[in-house]
């Protein structure tokens, strides 16, 4: 009986974001004079490309938010593990290591924030908003205030949506990092559904004290789920690096706010404890897909700031209506 | 799956039945892409480009503009999303405006390779795909502004130069132009500091000035500012701890409102000035003659002239002032 139930909850979960994407995209698709452009298969390439940062980071946000965390200093640490990689890589250190020292310098700032959070016990709000300013100084002493340029690398391929001359419309390629951000999103929606530590995360953020009475070792496991997330973070910095060609101090500030949004309009609450990786996805892909429908049907720029946070809003609205209706 | 397939090659080939249509009536749909919006530079520019797009109309050749700055200014990611966005719908020409010299050399390499030619304006691009440059000679204009600089200094004293950001190209060659004639021309002149930058918007430059000026602000006797923000900012602070009106020699870069006004007052000694109007007009005109199968020059310089307050009141001055955006935009 419970188990039916929790079937069905998990069905309109999965529904939920879903059906926001279907609309979005219709909205798009039922002006004729955007059509054309929109549905195109070099749009959609370009729409996922565009996606794949946000998408990569919002698999460690998911995390953090399931386990009822929070972590404000994403951009910095991607503007920062930016640098490391292009620093690296200028240093003609060889592309496998530059991939491996630049996720393992998002894992560390991971590292940092959540054994600040877990042996003090201190609000994930403040420490990350401090790591937040702490990394993006990091990265401009690194990076001389200035943006590093390093010679042309395989790297750079990670991201690049490559147009054929032949068939400037053709969906595919795709470039390496769409699939890379698809495979990670279904590793994580196992580890989230079949693991334990996955199981304990959602118990961690639904209620800790219980967690703790039950065995679970909830202040390690706040470290592990930081120090997963700064991995994604890291390599979210390495896709960043590669589509600019270069390292960017100065990038993606505001970032996790795209990243936050994109996990809540996945179906996560903030309070922790629900959340899933598909319907951050899905968030990810709205929010690209609503830059790029604006764009195209030419509406202002300020219209689509306006637009992107009523679609925010109404989104966790629908979600809070959903579970107060599932609740009674 | 396979019907959706379909259907993106159907549309596919409706979008390019749809181009090719289009270029046989001469209308020519041509994304304008700034680095902002903000900045009345920008918005001079963007009256430059419909100048020309109303030149065209009279000959015949209709022309679409798009004007579309990244949704962050001073975003990079962002502007790539909006060329990518502009490749995809297939415009016929793209206009640009670099935000960084490096990173949109991806984005504008693949929209050649889409079929989608882009000319590049005011800032420029590493690469040399662009179908032309179209921008101000910015090393000469930050030569001019040492020049004049010196001039009001008689060639000795200590100097301030607060960048603008970097990455940004055309900044980083007046500073350069700058830089260089007063080290190989001005041995008098001392340069106090040249690290700071002021960023993307009047208030950070302002703050920026305010931090230089607190350390530095009794012994400097003169300033140069590479654009219109980090002038105006300039400014600003040095009203503030009351060095303003020529005690400070000040010369700023690009004509705004404010920069003018600063300028009457004496605030300011001196402003390089550049030829938006022009470089928005002569962009979408290069675009455009290219389309039309006609040869373009890779390089087109728009001009940099140094206004004082003695040729102020100049006819063709006064112009390059207070363009007439107002003809042109509602």
């Amino acid at each position: 009986m419970a188990s039916g139930k929790s079937r069905i909850s998990t069905v309109i979960s999965f529904l939920g974001p879903l059906l926001g994407l279907a609309f979005v995209m219709g909205v798009f698709i039922s002006n004729p004079e955007v059509r054309p452009y929109f549905l195109s298969g070099a749009n959609f390439k370009i729409v996922f490309t565009q996606t794949v940062i946000v998408a990569v980071c919002a698999l460690g946000m998911t995390l953090i938010i399931v386990g009822g965390g929070i972590d404000l200093s994403l951009g910095s640490v991607v503007a920062l593990t930016s640098v490391v990689g292009a620093t690296l890589l200028a240093k003609a250190v060889s592309p496998v290591w530059v991939v491996v020292l630049t996720i393992g310098a998002g894992a560390l700032i991971g590292l940092l924030n959540g054994v600040t959070i877990a042996a003090f016990r201190l609000l994930p709000f403040i420490v990350t908003l401090g790591m937040m300013g702490v990394a993006r100084g990091l990265a401009k002493w690194l990076a001389h205030d200035q943006t590093v340029i390093y010679p042309e690398t395989p790297l750079n391929n990670l991201m690049k949506p490559d147009m054929r001359p032949e068939a400037p419309d053709a969906l595919f390629p795709l470039p390496p990092g769409v699939w890379i951000a698809l495979a990670l999103a279904l590793l994580m929606t196992v580890v989230m559904r079949r693991t334990v530590f996955g199981r304990y995360i959602f118990a961690i953020g639904a209620n800790e004290t219980a967690s703790r009475f039950s065995g679970i070792r909830v202040q390690r496991h706040k470290a592990i789920i930081y120090t997963v997330a700064g991995m994604f973070f890291g390599l979210g910095g390495l896709m960043q690096m590669s589509r600019l060609t270069q390292g960017d101090p100065s990038v993606a500030i505001g970032l996790e706010l795209d990243v936050i949004a994109a996990v809540v309009i996945g179906g996560a609450s903030l309070n922790g404890g629900s959340g899933s990786i598909f319907g951050s996805m899905i968030g990810a892909l709205m929010m690209a897909v609503l830059r790029n429908g604006s764009q195209q049907s030419g509406w202002p720029t300020y219209f689509q700031e306006i637009i992107i946070g009523i679609v925010i809003i109404l989104a966790v609205g629908i979600d809070k209506l959903r579970h107060g209706r599932a609740k009674s | 799956m396979k019907s959706v397939l379909h259907r993106m090659l159907f549309c596919g080939l409706a979008v390019s039945m749809t181009w090719i249509a289009a270029a046989a009536e001469k209308t020519y749909t041509l994304a304008v892409i700034p680095k902002g919006t903000t900045h009345e530079f920008w918005k001079t520019i963007h009256a430059g480009a419909v100048k020309a797009q109303r030149e065209l109309a009279e000959k015949g050749v209709t022309v679409e503009l798009i004007w579309k700055g990244p949704l962050r200014e001073d975003d990079r990611d962002q502007q790539i999303q909006v060329v990518e966005t502009f490749m995809t719908r297939r415009v016929d020409g793209i206009v640009l405006a670099p935000l960084d010299s490096q990173a949109l050399v991806t984005p504008v390499v693949n929209a050649t390779k889409a079929g989608v030619p882009v000319v590049v304006f005011d800032s420029d691009l590493k690469s040399d795909k662009q179908v032309s440059f179209v921008a101000t000679d910015n090393y000469k204009g930050g030569v001019l502004a040492a020049e004049h600089l010196a001039k009001l200094l008689g060639e000795k004293g200590k100097v301030i130069l607060l960048r603008l950001a970097v990455g940004s190209a055309s900044t980083e060659a007046r500073e350069a132009g700058f830089l260089d004639t007063l080290k190989t021309k001005y041995p008098g002149i001392k340069i106090i500091s040249s690290d700071q930058h002021g960023g993307a918007t009047r208030e950070t430059a302002y703050q920026a000035s305010q931090n230089l000026l607190n350390r530095f602000g009794r012994e400097v006797n003169g300033i140069f500012c590479p654009n219109e923000s980090t002038a105006i900012g300039m400014t600003k602070a040095l009203r503030d701890i009351g060095r303003a009106g020529g005690k400070v020699k000040m010369i700023g870069f690009d004509s705004g409102t404010q920069s003018v006004l600063d300028l009457k007052n004496g605030d300011l000694q001196g402003l390089v000035v550049q030829n938006p109007m022009l470089m928005g007009y002569l962009g979408v005109m290069t675009m455009v003659k290219h389309l039309q199968g006609q040869p373009v020059e890779k390089r087109v310089d728009t001009g940099v002239v140094l206004v004082t307050s003695e040729n102020l009141a100049e006819t063709k001055i006064k112009e390059l002032l207070r363009p007439p955006v107002e003809q042109y935009l509602n």
